[in-house]
């Protein structure tokens, strides 16, 4: 029994770890916490939505294709808002991201209408294992995100541009000095971000349904994430995250279900209190 | 000439206006029209209800004209759109009776807007109908300026829980709700009803809109055996959760309200999940004489249980208007609502029936297209018929009309 909340509970992680490794790298690295994340995810999850509705392409596809839109949508969003704003405060970059993320709502809802969708794909039956329900889409997701948080910490740890990508957000003025080109570094991590958060919305849209707001459901468990795995590590995203899934999915044996935002709340304060650098953060 | 100042031309000249003008201003008081406001939801969460809604407001209004007017004087309807939204909703009220100087309006949809052009109707001194079921809608001190003909929580949860104990194969419900003002009440009133008819209720829900999953949620429902689900919800999250139950294998029955499972419902979910859901809502009275003549003057409206109850907003508030005697305010409708909607009285079906017996100085109480339109002290209708429906092969099927 509490063995099918603690899985369901790593499902819902394997969802929020993709946004959270995006939101904790760029934070680190643009030093200013990105909520237009949030949207990203309701631009992957509408770009998947075109492509398997209007096009009629498999789900497969579909996300392939929203990655690849998203991740140019965080880009121009970057080009455009960010990059002009790149020697203004923290808080100035943060309150643009929150306006670009009411733009890209606001565009979206403009196009699609409000309403609700889903994808052309079955519902399926879960499978019996042990006395765990598990289902085929989440076993999916899980895969995927699992894959595809590997290929990122592969990137960031073993390549030369990964490495510098780590370099920059470190010590941005000692990385240029070593000849790292920053604004290329920036605009490829902007790119991997988006397509990360935009194939998480393609899994949110699956699992739920996609309208609009569908981003902004999640974000407060996204930044909740990023902090309990301290900010700038993916690692410690990915772990933050399964945290994060899990206590919420248990929590609701312990507490009425309609408090489940509150718990990530709980947890930016708690971490904040106790431990603030996060879990995988150096003690100062 | 050169003697004629500038001022004895203008006086000249506001004297021939004055001269003018005064006959058309007598002529006015006989034939002033009279304005009403629609607020109807032609976007948003109503928008696939509104447009009808107005509608039939159109149609009512069209033929008091025709058929002479409020004692000769013509209504003239002014159109907002409430765009189910509180904040929006209440700047449309603003303007209809600020810049409109309507006498009346009707028909808003969602609770959260009606409660929100409330207070903005009732310091208007505005009479206002609507066809929304919170129980706050018409609780408090309105001064009467507030009515609706959408039964209250009270009275559909009654109605959901006694459908609930004829299924008799039925003997664990469980309740999920999404988190809304009317969640806790319906909740409390459906579940008494069940316990005291002998049924056991094995999980009581309320959960919140738009997380990641609700996975957890159905687990803990379905770990308590229940054999029908209640499931008081909109369509997105409706959507959601039905689907969650079927991907971990319920097998039971569902319930909710026909508001949210639709039409919109059956594509978001998919026509397989969605197979045998349960729905209740309250319907129109399909063989009233007033629903006849309603659904002959709105095509397409059938399938439409709050277009009926615009059409005898419209009728109410013209019957309530010639009991006043052509005087026209929010506070003659008021004070003749009852007076033309509830027995004692000849019953009449449409206002042309009711005008006539009216002006004749009889008694009148009419019945209409939604219901029987008899309403107590508070501005709630004292009963309505439900209808009960089921999702077979994708579509929307009327299983049973229940008379409370």
């Amino acid at each position: 029994m509490s063995a099918q909340y603690l899985f369901n509970g790593i499902v819902t992680g394997g969802i929020l770890a993709l946004p959270a490794v995006a939101f904790s790298l760029l934070w680190k690295l643009l030093r200013f916490p990105n909520f237009a994340v949030s949207a990203y995810l309701t631009v992957g999850a509408f770009a998947a939505l075109t492509a398997n509705r209007g096009l009629g392409w498999p789900l497969a596809s579909a996300w392939l294709g929203a990655l690849a839109v998203t991740a140019l949508v965080a880009w121009l969003v970057d080009r455009v808002t960010f990059r002009p704003m790149r020697a203004r405060r923290p808080f100035s970059l943060a309150i643009a991201s929150i306006g670009v993320t009411f733009v890209l709502e606001n565009v979206i809802r403009f196009v699609w209408g409000n309403d609700f969708r889903a994808y052309d794909v079955p519902v399926t039956r879960a499978m019996t294992w042990a006395g765990l329900r598990i289902g085929r889409e989440q076993l999916d997701i899980l895969g995927v995100a699992v894959a595809l948080m590997l290929l990122a910490q592969i990137f960031l740890t073993r390549t030369r541009l990964g490495i510098a990508m780590r370099a920059t957000a470190d010590n941005p003025p000692l990385a240029t000095v070593k000849g790292v080109p920053t604004e290329r570094v920036i605009g490829l991590a902007t790119l991997g971000g988006g397509a990360l958060a935009g194939g998480a919305g393609v899994f949110l849209g699956l699992d739920t349904s996609i309208d609009p707001l569908l981003g902004a459901g999640l974000i407060i468990s996204v930044f909740a994430a990023a902090i309990l795995g301290g900010i700038g590590s993916a690692p410690g995203a990915l772990a933050g995250a399964l945290i994060v899934g899990i206590v919420e999915e248990v929590g609701t044996l312990v507490i009425p279900p309609t408090y489940k935002s509150a718990i990530g709340f709980f947890i930016i304060l708690v971490v904040l209190l106790v431990r603030p650098t996060g879990l995988a953060g150096a003690r100062t | 000439m050169s003697d004629v100042t500038r001022r004895q031309v203008l006086a000249t000249a506001a004297t021939g206006a004055l001269a003018l003008g005064r006959p058309a201003v007598l002529r006015a008081q006989s034939k002033e029209p009279i304005h009403i406001g629609t607020l109807c939801p032609l976007t948003g969460a109503g928008g696939s209800y509104g447009p009808d809604m107005q509608k039939a407001i159109v149609a009512v209004a069209e033929r008091i004209n025709k058929a002479g007017g409020i004692y000769g004087r013509p209504l003239v309807l002014f159109h907002e759109d409430d765009q189910t939204n509180p904040e929006a909703a209440v700047r449309a009220a603003r303007k209809l009776i600020d810049v409109n100087k309507v006498v009346s309006m009707c028909s808003t949809w969602a609770s959260a807007v009606t409660l929100a052009v409330k207070p903005v109707a009732v310091e208007g001194k505005v009479f206002y109908l609507s066809v929304s079921g919170a129980d706050a809608v018409t609780e408090g001190n309105h001064g009467g300026y507030v009515a609706r003909t959408q039964p209250n929580t009270r009275l559909q949860a009654q109605v959901y829980a006694k459908w609930v104990l004829t299924r008799k194969e039925v003997k664990r419900v469980a309740y999920m709700a999404l988190q809304t003002p009317y969640a806790a009440p319906f909740g409390e009133m459906f579940s008494g009803v069940l316990k005291t008819g002998g049924l056991t209720i094995s999980d009581t829900l309320i959960y919140e809109d738009k997380k990641p999953s609700y996975r957890s949620e159905v687990t803990r429902v379905l770990a308590t055996n229940p054999d029908l689900i209640m499931l008081s919800c909109y369509t997105p999250d409706g959507t959601v959760m039905a689907k969650e139950l079927y991907r971990a294998g319920y097998k039971g029955a569902v319930l909710g309200p026909a508001f949210a499972v639709n039409a919109k419902f059956v594509e978001g979910a998919g026509a397989e999940v969605a197979e045998g859901i349960w729905a209740i809502d309250p319907a129109p009275s399909f063989d009233a004489p007033a629903y006849k003549q309603f659904a002959a003057a709105v095509p397409q409206a059938d399938k439409n249980p709050y277009a009926a109850q615009s059409w005898d907003h419209m009728t109410l508030i013209g019957l309530a208007l010639v009991a006043g005697k052509g005087e026209a305010s929010g506070t003659v409708i008021k004070d003749n609502l009852r007076t033309v909607s509830n027995p004692p009285g000849t019953v009449v079906t449409s206002w042309e029936e009711g005008a006539k017996l009216l002006r004749e100085g009889k008694k009148i109480n009419y019945e209409g297209a939604s219901g029987s339109c008899d309403f107590d002290a508070q501005g709630d209708i004292l009963s309505r018929p439900f209808g009960a429906y089921q999702v077979r092969k994708g579509k929307i099927e009327q299983v049973s009309i229940i008379n409370p």
